[in-house]
């Protein structure tokens, strides 16, 4: 055998060696090019990295939830606010520059972003007034005819940017009372969350100047158990969680707000063991009418704590429907979740390691794992 | 724009009653005056309790999240940054707005009225990040809220770090 064997080996020595005598061909020269994006997909997801170690570069990163990659990036600027316009078509940014980097002259401005091309289409130059403070879905936001922006601005005195897109101006501003952010509903009427625990509806007119306000019954408990300001889009409005982990659902469609009678998304032996955190602390998709909660245990104080768990609740039975640990070592705790709205959702992760975990919406598996995705990923958003 | 800020400190003010007596209300409140000349511009009260951590690292650690001055911080430690943890570091500027916590010492036993400030004029510093959120509540309870940059009134609105600075002993 071992003649034999010997054999073999120098036949294939001898092989090797040819083949090592004759190199392949070369590589074809290539031609420098910029990607183009493909046709946009419900699966590719905006994740928003603070910067934290550098927060005059924050960014946007877009990454398609199918294929595991990034497609491109939106620059941030400075502690930025963020919208997709109706059409999906456009991304708009408002943030601020100082003229000369770290220093310099303020500009606040509202950048618009081409989302076929990632390039940049225009900009707004607003008042130097907006609200620097951690993302929110309603801190800028579009009329939902899309003519309008509506930028919160914090000075900290509270009021509302009123920016006609169209015709890429200040239209004017309006005064909240101290009520903060811009939830839009209906054509032309923005929502602000008030200290004393009520809803500032103010509706504009087609110019965009206030015609009439209201302020409705206080909804929620402000001292003992307050709502997170990260409110979540729904078909007819908005959600909120408090920090005990109720859910405040707020129907936006009529003049008045109308309020759900509250539910909790724990049962009477977990509330205030377990409870919601982190910086996105729901998502829900509206179709099949599935909420996604991080949950960790705390006490009170640890609101910001991400999450060790995700809770999945049907939001209309109100039943918990999954209960889905996460692997707190390995990836850190969930600090932002986000759903896709297509029939066959993926629930996108942010950790604070940061990682980006993709997972079966319906199921909980992973289904890929993005690894150190920029610094800080404090907020995912639907393109 | 004077009138909202003035409608403003008078929120922060009645924030500051709700959650003390009214004889600590005032010494808090006096103090915190005293305290604006040097420090702060429009004081906010900042409902805080110590966190649970090892006593030495509360007690001795300034440059430790877990420090008991820090009760309700949120943002980078300035002592790590050039600066003490009452001090900004070097080529800042303090924040004119701030907000003040309460803060229990280990070592001494004694609650202390704490001002938190932001120290402004720079990019982030990037080292020894702290986020404690004891009493801490959302944007629309602007006096008791950290999420806000609070540079946002300098004419430098880069945040760089965070101080918590002994204003007196907390009153009863």
């Amino acid at each position: 055998m071992w003649p034999k064997a010997l054999g073999a080996g120098l036949a294939l020595l001898t092989v090797v060696a040819a083949t090592a005598a004759t190199p392949p061909p070369p590589l074809p020269a290539e031609h420098l090019d910029v990607a183009r994006l493909p046709p946009p997909s419900p699966h590719w997801i905006w994740a928003f990295d603070e910067s934290i170690n550098n927060e005059t570069d924050t960014r946007l990163y877009l990454y398609d939830g199918d294929a595991h990659r990034q497609l491109g990036q939106i620059d941030g600027g400075y502690w930025p606010g963020f919208a997709t316009s109706p059409d999906h078509k456009t991304t708009a940014i408002a943030t601020t520059y100082l003229s000369r980097g770290s220093h310099g002259t303020r500009t606040d401005v509202i950048e618009f972003t081409d989302n076929s091309t990632l390039a940049l289409s225009g900009e707004i130059v607003v008042p130097a007034k907006r609200a620097q403070t951690l993302p929110t879905l309603y801190n800028l936001t579009y009329s939902a005819d899309a003519h309008l922006l509506y930028l919160t601005n914090l000075t900290p005195a509270a009021s509302v940017t009123v920016v006609d897109v169209a015709k890429r101006s200040v239209v004017g501003e309006v005064d909240t009372d101290g009520c903060v952010l811009a939830i839009p509903s209906a054509a032309r009427r923005i929502s602000a969350l008030c200290e004393s625990g009520r809803l500032l509806t103010v509706t504009l007119d087609d110019a965009g100047h206030e015609a009439s306000r209201k302020l409705s019954t206080p909804f929620f408990n402000v001292d003992k158990d307050p709502i997170f300001v990260q409110g979540i889009p729904t078909a007819t409005g908005v959600m909120f969680l408090s920090f005990l982990g109720d859910v405040y659902d707020v129907d936006l469609t009529a003049a008045e707000p109308k309020f759900a009678p509250v539910w909790s998304t724990t049962t009477a032996a977990e509330r205030g063991r377990w409870r919601p955190g982190g910086d996105q602390v729901g998502a829900l998709h509206q179709q099949r009418s599935r909420l996604y909660v991080p949950v960790h245990r705390g006490a009170d104080g640890s609101h910001k704590v991400g999450g060790s768990e995700i809770w999945v609740f049907d939001a209309t039975s109100h039943q918990r429907v999954g209960r889905w640990p996460v692997d707190v070592k390995k990836y850190g705790s969930v600090v932002a979740v986000q759903v896709s709205q297509d029939g066959a959702p993926l629930l996108f992760v942010a950790t604070e390691n940061p990682s980006l975990l993709i997972m079966d919406a319906m199921t909980g598996r992973v289904l890929h794992v993005e690894p150190k995705m920029g610094q800080s990923l404090w907020y995912l958003m639907n393109p | 724009m004077q009138q909202r800020l003035d409608r403003w400190a008078e929120r922060a003010a009645r924030a500051i009653a709700r959650r003390t007596s009214r004889r600590g209300f005032l010494s808090t409140f006096g103090s915190a005056l005293t305290g604006a000349a040097l420090l702060p511009l429009l004081p906010v009260m900042r409902g805080a309790v110590a966190a649970a951590a090892e006593p030495d690292a509360r007690q001795s650690d300034a440059n430790s999240c877990e420090y008991w001055k820090y009760c309700a911080i949120d943002g980078f430690l300035c002592g790590c940054c050039g600066g003490s943890s009452s001090t900004c570091p070097p080529g800042t500027q303090q924040s004119p707005i701030t907000w003040i916590g309460t803060c229990h010492n280990p070592g001494d036993g004694r609650d202390y009225i704490v001002s938190y400030n932001d120290c402004c004029g720079k990019t982030s510093c990037g080292s020894c990040f702290c986020n404690r959120n004891e009493g801490e509540r959302p944007m629309y309870r602007l006096s008791l809220n950290n999420d806000i940059n609070w540079c946002l009134a300098n004419e430098n609105p880069n945040y760089h770090c965070s101080v918590s600075v002994i204003l007196g002993v907390a009153g009863k």
